[in-house]
């Protein structure tokens, strides 16, 4: 069975994340459900993984993490939530616009 | 989940106790909390829901490199090749247990043989002179057999010596394993205990009775009993329950997993080296007080009295010499 390049996909683990924060704010696990959930099963990111995901983007600027009650009644445990920023709406544009040159490129080489 | 938590814990072990690796700990447990509570939701088992929590947890490597923990984890996977820390496994935790009571055992016993020998002389003290001179034989050889007890309870636990010199750690379920062991020898600590002190207080209570008596020696000699066998109770329980603190300090305080004891308590402070010998010497120098004058005066019906005296002033002495800070 073909298994996903970790190396190639490491390079995308933040469009993801942007192209879902796109949508609406978000925490780790539902993220992680939806990655899941969008590539048919194809693709598990790991825990760690997507935390350094979050460390590393939150550094660059391109997502803001903010707490929110885990349910609305405001009963239970405080949950991070991730938003998407301004700057990570640009570097979700240029990651999709690498992405198609790379995949223009390598498509070009590749027999089926 | 109590073994994801421990799962999480055993990763983060060894890295230094900050915020970011606070944070991330929790931040991932709660993405661990949440899979698995889905996956039980769906009706998986609780093994199942584990193992598949753990299997796609990843590994830290590469999160220390974006927490900046890389020199951290580096400098701590050179300190761990160039001084391993040796682990101590639940057996082991268990057998260093079994020594370590033995080791108290035979010290209290050699405590006690010591304390014991002076009833000795004392109680042939009042008898003929080939008795008489039997006493101070007889107590000598209780000092030796005491004092062999006391080395020999050194050797016992030789092949633990490491604990203290290397850099030693315990995970989570062994430190739960010596606390429970801890928690069911604490009510053998405290009737030990209790039982020690109160043989030692009412100690003085043969001297009164036999007082009158026309051999007035067995008071004292009794006393000397009383205290040894309280003395016994003390170091015992005492020492035994010390190794269950030892063994749950071994861990580093500054990583993560921290202690799983107590901090060790400070010991006692002297305001200067003066009053430390005082305090230190007080007990040896009032016995030998105590049976010089006994002897001498040959009232051993009144010179119990010298003991409460001196154990008044003992609390007058360390109240003295101690210093607070």
């Amino acid at each position: 069975m073909t298994e996903i390049s970790s190396d190639v996909i490491r390079g995308y683990n933040d469009t993801m994340i942007l192209f879902i924060l796109e949508q609406e704010p978000s925490y780790g696990y539902e993220i992680s459900k939806q990655i899941k959930r969008i590539s048919d099963g194809k693709y598990l990111i790991k825990e760690t993984t997507l935390y350094s995901a979050f460390t590393r983007m939150e550094k660059n600027g391109y997502i803001e993490s903010f707490t929110q009650e885990q349910d609305p009644e405001g009963n239970g445990k405080k949950r991070t939530y991730y938003r998407i920023t301004d700057s990570g709406r640009e570097y979700y544009r240029a990651k999709c616009d690498e992405w198609s040159l790379t995949k223009e490129v390598v498509e070009r080489f590749i027999k089926i | 989940m109590e073994t994801i938590k421990n799962y999480l814990e055993a990763m983060f072990a060894g890295l230094p106790d900050t915020a970011e690796v606070r944070k991330a700990k929790a931040e991932l447990l709660q993405m661990m909390e949440d899979k698995y509570n889905e996956l039980r939701a769906e009706g998986q088992s609780e093994n199942t829901a584990v193992g598949t929590v753990i299997s796609e947890f990843g590994n830290l490597d590469e999160l220390a490199d974006d927490l900046g923990l890389k020199n951290e984890v580096q400098e701590f996977n050179d300190a761990e090749s160039a001084n391993p820390r040796r682990q101590i496994s639940r057996d082991e935790a268990a057998s260093f247990i079994e020594n370590r009571i033995r080791k108290s055992l035979f010290r209290a016993v050699g405590v006690m043989l010591c304390i014991i020998s002076v009833a000795c002389p004392i109680i042939t003290s009042q008898g003929d002179t080939q008795i008489v001179l039997a006493g101070p034989s007889l107590m000598f050889v209780c000092i030796a057999l005491g004092v062999g007890f006391i080395v020999y309870s050194g050797f016992v636990d030789s092949e633990w010596k490491f604990i203290g010199k290397q850099l030693c750690f315990i995970d989570m379920n062994t430190a739960s394993y010596v606390k429970e062991r801890r928690k069911s020898f604490e009510g053998v600590r405290a009737i030990c205990l209790t039982l020690g002190i109160v043989l030692c207080i009412v100690c003085w209570v043969p001297c009164l009775l036999f007082s009158a008596s026309a051999r007035v020696t067995i008071g004292p000699a009794l006393m000397f009993l009383l205290v040894g066998i309280g003395v016994f109770l003390i170091v015992y329980a005492n020492s035994a329950s010390k190794g269950f603190d030892m063994l749950l300090r071994v861990n580093d305080t500054k990583t993560i997993s921290g202690g799983y004891g107590e901090p060790a308590p400070s010991e006692m402070k002297y305001v200067s080296k003066t009053a430390e010998t005082i305090v230190l010497c007080y007990w040896p120098v009032v016995t030998c007080l105590y049976l010089i004058v006994s002897f001498l005066s040959f009232r051993w019906d009144l010179t119990w009295i010298i003991w409460p005296i001196a154990a008044v002033s003992y609390r007058a002495v360390v109240i003295n010499c101690r210093s607070d800070d």
